[in-house]
């Protein structure tokens, strides 16, 4: 579903980049692939290394190519930080996309460090009992010219953000939440709701950030003040991982929303 | 006796040998070990402190850590995850930690391909491990106890893997004879190790070594590997107390060998596919046997000339490959024999060889042998090779 609305945003001039991942399976047997775009598929942790060396070549051949990386949230997060971090701080120029379901999916939804507290996946069967990485901090503290975030529930505000990062020379962060319905345990045509659920009661902010310029997406401006943000549970009790919940992993979670936003009023202040 | 796959096995074994730490990261096709272990530890089952870490690379820095400050320590991987892992590897090994890892081989990318091959386990046979590679699940539960022991003898102190054939083994659930507690308990002596990195002992490792001393240490660990075929037959007839349905007393295993001509040479899981086509082969009048090869590292040089060393022609089947050269049990095995060596590289990437598959290659390799003309390395393909059927995505790559 992302994968469509890059290639509408982003037109044609495209070359992928995608690590191993639920993205690699999903294109199907190769040497063709279902996305329309030429891709080199990697090793996990070499995604960002080898768009790197593409924007690169294409330079020198004079091609005017927007090369985007495609990596879950495990590759992100995970195996793949010191790559990622690393063309970054070279402000390397490509787009990087986060599709981050929480989890490490392909390999049959093992805890990343991605994943929140308090979910039950394979690998924490108890429930998680570390926080959510803060990715998107943590790319903004490479003081790169370009970071968001966005959700598959809105797509049009993803795609606004994708024309956008297109426009901007350097590199380009943009972490899309993308509920999966197999490790979140919800029906999968609730997708989409569940990607506006998270939104609304603030767990996921709709932010940009330009050259150190925040903009709040309007579907986020009421989680700026506590009193107007939706409860958390709305978003919490339509999934199976957050069966094993205590009151406890809730207030941490409601805590971790809250210290989000906190941050967040800092940044704009 | 349970009904349990090959990684369940191993799970167990890691239980059973009481594990203090293990570094986990999933990868398919070892993943269900890691996510039992998970599983057992959220259960209250084992007390083992599992570390669910970002990489393999980290996964076996957790290890090593735990192991060299004195803890009994285990890992698991495939594939991509083993070649991420290979420095540290390499790095385990140069430090003489007493480990144990599991490997559920895969083929290697590029391009992505979850089925299995041995290639990946293969490519580690410079790195100073002692390898030993499974045929059943049930060896793969005996031959993960068994490391524990023979990697912390005092005479051999070099780290252990075991490889068993992903999915046909780390998946396919077949009758295991667990052993009890108390047996394993007796078996597996309180963990020992060269050095212990601790306050106390001052013990440091891993600093820069004179060159001579860097090479009397690699010399060291290869006479170690060296010297621990006794160690492993040893321990192979003390484990017939843990199991007593075993025989682990010599390194590699024979059939049907002692009055063949002919002897094909196999690894793993196919071994039981190529021992019917010896059955059928017979029956026909051929007379041919097998020898299974177990053990990579130690290589039982010794074994192999007696077992081998009289035969009109050796067939060696290699499910892996050093590209550009052939298999590299092939190329052992040449290195070992001064008789004739025939070398068949099937099986890759998840491509099947039943029983017909291998009389086919058996029969048209004897031709060749029997010809004095042969054609060094053989790619085989199966007469009609099947259409593999891709996972789902979630139990994909
Ligand atoms: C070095 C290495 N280790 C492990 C794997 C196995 N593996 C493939 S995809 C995957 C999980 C991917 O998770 P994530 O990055 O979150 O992407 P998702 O599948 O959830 O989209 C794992 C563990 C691998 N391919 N390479
Ligand atoms: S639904 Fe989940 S498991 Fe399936 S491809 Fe999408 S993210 Fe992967
Ligand atoms: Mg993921």
């Amino acid at each position: 579903m992302a994968m469509r609305m890059v290639g509408m945003a982003l037109g044609k001039n495209v070359a992928m980049v995608v690590v191993a991942g639920c993205s690699s399976v999903i294109q199907g047997i190769g040497p063709k692939n279902a996305y329309g775009y030429p891709v080199l598929n990697i090793a996990f942790a070499a995604g960002p290394a080898a768009a790197s060396g593409m924007w690169r070549a294409f330079k020198q051949r004079n091609k005017d190519v927007t090369v985007v990386v495609w990596a879950g949230d495990g590759g992100t997060a995970d195996i793949g930080f010191a790559s990622l971090s690393g063309a970054a701080e070279r402000n390397e120029d490509f787009i990087y996309l986060c599709v981050d379901n929480e989890a490490y999916m392909n390999s049959g939804g093992q805890r990343s460090g991605s994943t929140p507290h308090g979910a039950v996946t394979t690998t924490t069967p108890e429930g998680k009992k570390e926080n959510k990485k803060e990715l998107l901090f943590i790319m903004l503290d490479h003081n790169i010219p370009y970071a968001a975030t966005a959700s598959v529930g809105y797509p049009h505000d993803l795609m606004d953000k994708l024309r956008r990062a297109k426009e901007v020379k350097g590199f380009r962060y943009i972490q899309i939440l993308t509920p999966d319905p197999y490790g979140w345990l919800f029906d999968p045509s609730k997708t989409a709701e569940v990607g506006k659920l998270a939104v609304q009661t603030c767990y996921w902010p709709l932010i940009e950030v330009v050259n150190g310029k925040v903009r709040i997406s309007n579907e986020s401006l009421h989680c700026l003040k506590k009193e107007t943000r939706r409860p958390l549970k709305d978003f919490l009790s339509v999934q199976g991982r957050y069966k094993k919940l205590s009151e406890k992993d809730y207030e941490e979670l409601e805590k971790f929303v809250d210290d989000l936003w906190e941050r967040i009023l800092s940044m704009i202040s | 006796m349970k009904i349990i796959s090959g990684n369940e096995a191993v799970a167990l074994a890691v239980k059973l040998a009481r594990v203090g730490v293990v570094g986990i990261y999933p990868i398919t096709p070892q993943t269900t070990i890691i996510e039992e272990l998970a599983e057992m530890k959220a259960k209250g089952e084992i007390s083992t402190d599992v570390v669910r870490v970002e990489s393999e690379h980290s996964a076996m820095g957790v290890t090593l850590g735990a192991a060299v400050s004195g803890v009994r320590a285990f890992t698991a991987t495939s594939s991509q995850g083993l070649l991420y892992m290979h420095e540290m590897v390499w790095w385990a090994a140069g430090s003489r930690a007493p480990i144990v890892m599991v490997v559920a081989t895969r083929a290697v990318g590029a391009p992505w391909n979850i089925w299995n091959e041995n290639t990946d386990f293969m490519s580690e046979r410079d790195s100073g491990w002692i390898m030993a590679f499974a045929s059943s699940p049930q060896e793969a539960l005996d031959l993960t106890l068994q490391a524990f022991r023979i990697s912390e003898d005092p005479r051999v102190f070099v780290p252990m893997m075991v490889g068993m054939d992903g999915f046909i083994l780390s998946h396919t659930k077949t009758n295991v004879y667990i052993p009890s507690q108390e047996d394993v308990d007796t078996f597996l002596p309180p963990r020992r190790q060269p050095y212990v990195i601790d306050p106390e002992t001052q013990e440091s490792m891993g600093n820069i070594f004179q060159p001579v001393h860097y090479m009397k240490l690699r010399q060291s660990i290869n006479e170690a590997i060296v010297g621990a075929k006794d160690v492993i037959s040893e321990v192979g007839r003390e484990y017939e107390k843990v199991n007593p349905l075993a025989d682990y007393k010599t390194l590699n295993v024979e059939y049907k060998l002692d009055d063949a001509e002919y002897a094909v040479v196999t690894m793993g899981a196919w071994s039981l596919d190529a021992m019917e086509a010896v059955d059928r082969l017979r029956e026909r009048g051929v007379p041919v046997g097998l020898y299974r090869v177990r053990y990579i590292r130690p290589w039982a040089e010794e074994e192999i000339e007696r077992a081998l060393g009289d035969k009109k022609g050796v067939i060696v089947f290699d499910r892996a490959t050093s590209l550009g050269r052939g298999g590299p049990l092939y190329l052992e095995m040449r290195a070992s024999l001064n008789n004739p060596v025939k070398g068949v590289i099937a099986g890759l990437g998840g491509v099947s060889m039943n029983k017909k598959d291998f009389m086919d290659a058996i029969s048209r390799s004897l031709e060749e042998i029997r010809r004095g003309d042969i054609k060094d390395v053989t790619w085989y393909y199966p007469g009609e090779v099947k259409e593999v059927e891709l996972g789902t995505p979630r139990s994909a790559i």
